[in-house]
């Protein structure tokens, strides 16, 4: 058992904590937060240095790094600033189904475009009940293609995406047979629009996705046909482990600043870090982290060594999670007024903690599906 | 059983009320919060409606009417699914100050406006170095003949860009004693060298146009300070169980409209065909919220009868607003979990509950604050 990070992750880990505190501008933040504005120039620069899909390998355009190096990188930008770490961490949103599933032509033409930030990708696998299934939206055999009917939801920066991977059912709609399909923005009909405007995680637009007959060539296909269920919960999990360090990141990130404040801010005639309401909340908020951390790592270095269980990565999605948004609340209560402002960013670490929490599935949706796996699906109608 | 008795005559008057908001208010919620303040117009029409100040005596112009008209009002107003329009603030924190406090004249002169909306009052205790420790209040008042000049800045002062009237915390500079040198003054927003800030921007609230005030050299006569030299910090003893048991109740009200939405979303929604409130889980999770809602309404009712009685019940009403205030953001954010991925999105409004609700365990006395209180009261 060895808990440490070795030289390079902790080399790793340190360049992007300092591209973070480089590069990310708090002003601009609160401005693309307000805006529910992508900020595309930041991830240019994330991906010059190397930091975006990090754990694609060299050669497609990559870093050839594995998932706890990009989990580290993750989680430092996410500490720096959530909306920020969070738009930088989804602009590669589904690249690990072509990298996992995809053939060597689809990997070779997508994946250094998505690494290198010249072109980015997204997945719609959600619908408006925001169960993946039973699922609407069908591909049905037309010549020796499929015709794409439906509409997908919550598919984030799809109007930013020059590629989309959207999952279909190629069957009856109870028989849980689905296929993967790639979309190209720039040849087929598809228009997108905003979920609506959110509460949290509003740098990063969640779009809905119409298919409107919409013809694709059987190149199109990612993978089997009828086999779509699995690459995508393999996805979804792979997935979990980056939103949980998403989570550890905000949570690390907000107590940073809690426990900077409550060093500096007097009341009653001493730092109120000195008053255990305060010293406490903040040991509190210290074992958050730390627990959160424990099992992101644990999951981000057993999907390395490929021997990670759904159980184990959905867990880190619920921890970072959780972790985030106990700790971004508790931060917000330690700056008193000043919390709730705007200005002291706390409050959007708690926004986003919150919109994390119930983004790709929601934890209480993952906890149904731990459930599933301790106790069987047995007398489960949905 | 009710805890409280609501008499026909209060039912009419609720529906009168809630028939204004539900026409007046309500539709145009959203804009308000989009333009991060109310129209001081719809202070005006609530004012002709009878609608503010409940309990200012008929001398000056009011009702004189008991607590559970303002419980109906501060109730009916939280359905509107916003804050920005904050009467209970003016009506039964600010103005019973000027009531209790004021001399005759400044009632006279005040009062009649207050009850008609063309005044919109503030209480400006807060400053950027001293938040839950009024002991440390920085902004002086020094006398200089029949005047007395203030100097200071002020932050975190609800219905700041609105008010025109706003009653000062300031101390005088030549008492020592942080209790006794403290004094409350009322300051008319035209007052020479006093100046308004910016709306703040804040994780909610977005229609209340909470802002900072700065004194600079701001002259207002002697007379306009309340009660006695040197009363001003048992002044503000005295009434804060009125402003947190309010607090209180507005956030109590908040988590039952909000758990009362969430029920009615997850008729409405299915998964697979089956309707979210026929799931068991969800079902207990409703119970398990409906529960604490139900606990937190008899207990903000029963102090709401004390507090009616003229009982001091500090310690429990610091206790209620601790632990309503944090229960109403625990179901605001248990029935975004019920909306699952949908529940991040504004236009369901679940979410502005849940940002909303956030800042009321930090105003009006943080928790810890409350909890610090409650211990005292209570002797440990």
């Amino acid at each position: 058992m060895e808990f440490l990070l070795n030289r390079d992750q902790a080399d790793i880990q340190k360049a992007a904590a300092e591209f973070a505190r480089g590069e990310f501008d708090p002003d601009a933040a609160l401005e693309d937060d307000r805006e529910e504005r992508y900020p595309l120039n930041l991830r240019k620069k994330a991906c010059d240095l190397g930091f975006i899909g990090m754990h694609i390998p060299e050669e497609y355009g990559g870093q050839g790094l594995g998932v706890l190096d990009n989990t580290l990188v993750v989680e430092a930008f996410c500490r720096e600033d959530s909306g920020l770490g969070m738009a930088l961490g989804l602009a590669d949103f589904g690249a690990e189904i072509i990298l996992r599933n995809g053939n060597e032509t689809l990997k070779k033409d997508l994946l250094p475009a998505v690494a290198q930030g010249k072109g980015m990708l997204s997945l719609g696998f959600l619908e408006e009940g925001q169960f993946i299934s039973p699922m609407d939206a069908q591909a049905s055999k037309n010549g020796t293609g499929y015709r794409l009917q439906g509409k997908k939801d919550f598919i984030p920066l799809a109007a930013l995406a020059d590629h989309l991977i959207v999952a279909c059912r190629t069957g009856p709609k109870d028989a849980g047979k689905m296929s993967l399909f790639l979309l190209n923005r720039a040849s087929d009909p598809v228009d997108t629009r905003p979920s609506g405007t959110q509460l949290g995680m509003r740098m990063i637009s969640m779009e809905e996705l119409v298919l409107n007959n919409v013809t694709a060539p059987a190149d199109r296909l990612i993978g089997e046909e009828n086999e779509g269920y699995g690459p995508l919960m393999g996805f979804l999990q792979e997935m979990a482990v980056e939103a949980g360090a998403m989570g550890v990141g905000m949570a690390q990130g907000a107590f940073d600043r809690a426990l900077d404040y409550s060093g500096k801010r007097e009341q009653f005639g001493k730092k109120i870090i000195h008053f255990d309401a305060v010293r406490n909340r903040l040991a509190e908020m210290r074992i958050q982290v730390e627990t959160a951390r424990l099992a992101v790592y644990r999951a981000a270095w057993l999907l390395d060594q490929g021997k990670a269980d759904a159980v184990t990565l959905w867990t880190a999605k619920i921890l970072g999670a959780g972790a985030a948004l106990r700790v971004s609340s508790d931060a917000i209560q330690i700056h008193g007024g000043l919390g709730y402002m705007k200005e002291m960013h706390v409050e959007r670490f708690y926004r986003d903690a919150r919109a994390l929490d119930l983004f790709l599935l929601p934890g209480k949706v993952l906890k149904g599906r731990i459930a599933d796996h301790i106790a069987g699906r047995e007398g489960q109608k949905s | 059983m009710n805890i409280l008795t609501y008499t026909d005559a209060h039912e009419a008057f609720r529906q009168r009320v809630r028939n204004f908001f539900k026409a007046e208010v309500a539709p145009h919620a959203d804009a308000w919060e989009k333009k991060g303040i109310v129209p001081r117009e719809i202070w005006r029409r609530m004012g002709k409606e009878g609608f503010l100040c409940l309990g200012v005596p008929k001398a000056y112009g009011g009702p004189g009417l008991d607590f559970l008209y303002a419980l109906i009002v501060i109730n009916e107003l939280v359905h509107t699914c916003h804050f920005g329009l904050l009467a209970p603030l003016h009506s039964d924190v600010v103005v019973p100050y000027i009531t209790a406090f004021a001399s005759e004249n400044l009632k006279k002169r005040y009062l009649p406006g207050c009850v008609k909306g063309d005044i919109i009052t503030a209480l400006a205790m807060t400053e950027p170095g001293a938040g839950s420790d009024l002991t440390s209040i920085a902004t002086t008042a020094k006398e200089d003949g029949d005047e007395v000049i203030l100097n200071g800045q002020k932050t975190f002062i609800s219905c700041g860009i609105n008010c025109g009237l706003v009653i000062v915390a300031a101390r005088d500079p030549s008492v020592k004693d942080s209790y006794s040198g403290l004094d409350l003054y009322l300051v008319e927003a035209s007052a020479p060298g006093f100046e308004k800030g910016n709306c703040l921007n804040k994780m909610g609230w977005h229609s209340q146009d909470t802002a900072e005030l700065f004194f600079n050299d701001c002259r207002v006569p002697l007379s306009n300070r309340l009660g006695t030299k040197g009363s001003g910090f048992m002044m503000l003893m005295n009434k804060l169980q009125q402003e947190r048991l309010v607090c209180a109740v507005s956030a109590q009200t908040a988590a039952e409209c909000a758990l009362e939405m969430t029920i009615d979303y997850c008729r409405k929604n299915t998964v697979g065909g089956r309707p979210l409130v026929k799931f068991q889980e969800n079902q207990h999770r409703i119970v398990d919220m409906s529960t604490e809602v139900k606990l937190g309404r008899t207990f903000v009712d029963k102090l709401v009868a004390e507090h009616m009685e003229g009982k001091a019940v500090v310690a429990e009403v610091s206790m209620a607003k601790a632990w309503i205030t944090e229960m109403a953001v625990r179901v605001a954010e248990g029935c975004m979990d019920l909306y699952g991925t949908n529940g991040n999105l504004e236009e369901l409004r679940i979410g502005r509950f849940w940002r909303d609700l956030r800042v009321m365990a930090i105003f009006a006395g943080t928790n810890e604050i409350m909890r610090n209180i409650a211990a005292k009261f209570m002797g440990l």
